[in-house]
């Protein structure tokens, strides 16, 4: 148990070091900072928990036969997507926290729902290179003889 | 027609189709109508941008159409690197894992070539569709985290696995090398300098994108577990009865077959 935690954390620093590497190598070429990425942060923060808490919503409703369908559960989570929309309508529409470069509350909602679309699909076709990659890894190497039959 | 309804119809449904498909198939209730609505809606999403040509939003479909053939390729030269191996079940020709080794470096060079080169997706009034710049730093830097991770993985957790990960640690450099290029070189439409920009936004999506999903399964998680301690214990049922206890014996022995040695 003592062994797994500092495999842990080798893990996500391998996983973000160098997605950090290339935005100081970014700082460097550049020398600005973009205070666009901190409301793109906060947009794909509101909008992907929405949006999980939908496809949440739906696996309550479409799983739920063996537990006859409790209602509590349901409630509790449509109230929690409630507090993701009223917080998004608060950041973007009253004090334009969040607004982006779109005319108003609407049009950043939907451009937030398109932007999450495509940067969903850029994640899942790396994730299926560098997944692939891995499993085509472990099935490359030829099979290993454990012991010699006497 | 209202151009809101148009873009209603043509693309907000019908993306809305995709999940439900999604949640029909996976839960069995009804998968080839899911399959089908899901296909509809995702067809009908990609096409959008001819459909309702009038809406901004129709960028993403048309993006989505672009990128389907290098995903493909993709996906198939990955099968074939996966299954041309060694695996128990569905064992394919070892010159799969060649012929899909070649599809997947040249999946990655359409790619390459889409910003570089001339086939950039280009949208309307022979604009570049904005959303290419939000998805090929998203992509890259992704592949790269996910590659390093994998790589660590293998070495830390798989026994002799160094070589493996050796490849692994390649093919996020390989990654990182086309991200710095694009970082410095100009592409066929687009500049080094906006790639510079959105790669600072595509690390803010990736962050923002990880958290965002946690926070709904943590949530997620809560509602459940509070509503599961408010449930009274389950009473114990009462042992067996001596009746009860014959019966099931004279089940067992009826069933209990075979000669002795």
């Amino acid at each position: 148990m003592k062994e797994s935690s500092p495999s842990w954390k080798l893990l996500i620093m391998a996983a973000f070091l160098p997605i950090l590497v290339l935005v100081a190598i970014d700082v460097s070429l550049d020398s600005t900072f973009h205070p666009e990425s901190f409301k793109r942060f906060g947009n794909a923060v509101l909008t992907t928990y929405i949006v999980m808490g939908l496809i949440l919503i739906g696996n309550l409703f479409f799983y739920a036969d063996s537990r006859h369908r409790p209602s509590a559960p349901f409630v509790g989570m449509t109230f929690a997507l409630a507090v993701g929309l009223i917080m998004a309508w608060a950041l973007i529409s009253r004090d334009e926290l969040l607004l982006e470069a779109n005319s108003g509350l609407r049009a950043q909602m939907l451009s937030n729902v398109v932007h999450l679309l495509v940067s969903g699909a850029a994640m899942a076709v790396a994730s299926v290179l560098a997944i692939g990659a891995t499993f085509a890894a472990i099935t490359g190497r030829e099979r290993r003889i454990l012991f010699e039959e006497e | 027609m209202n151009p809101m309804l148009e873009a209603a119809i043509w693309f907000w449904i019908p993306l809305c189709f995709v999940p439900i498909g999604i949640w029909l198939s996976v839960s069995g209730k009804s998968k080839t109508l899911g399959t089908y609505i899901g296909a509809i809606g995702l067809l009908l999403v990609m096409i959008s941008s001819w459909t309702v040509p009038s809406s901004d939003s129709t960028a993403g479909g048309h993006l989505l159409l672009a990128i389907v053939a290098p995903t493909m390729l993709l996906a198939y030269g990955v099968h074939g690197m996966i299954f041309g191996g060694n695996v128990p079940v569905g064992r394919l020709d070892p010159t799969a894992r060649w012929s899909g080794t070649i599809a997947v470096f040249v999946s990655i060079a359409i790619f390459c070539l889409m910003h570089w080169y001339s086939f950039t997706p280009i949208w309307r009034d022979d604009m570049v569709n904005p959303y290419w710049i939000v998805f090929l730093p998203t992509f890259l830097l992704f592949a790269t985290s996910l590659s390093s991770a994998s790589a660590v993985a293998l070495a830390t957790y798989g026994e002799n696995r160094f070589s493996e990960s050796l490849k692994l640690a390649g093919l996020s450099v390989l990654m990182a090398g086309i991200a710095l290029c694009a970082m410095i070189f100009d592409g066929h439409r687009t500049t080094a300098d906006e790639f510079r920009d959105y790669l600072w936004l595509s690390a803010a999506d990736i962050f923002g994108t990880i958290f965002g999903i946690s926070l709904a399964i943590g949530v997620f998680a809560v509602v459940i577990w509070s509503y599961e301690k408010s449930l009274p214990i389950p009473e114990s049922s009462p042992p067996p009865t001596k009746e009860e206890i014959k019966h099931v014996v004279s089940i067992a022995v009826s069933n209990i077959g075979g000669e002795e040695e």
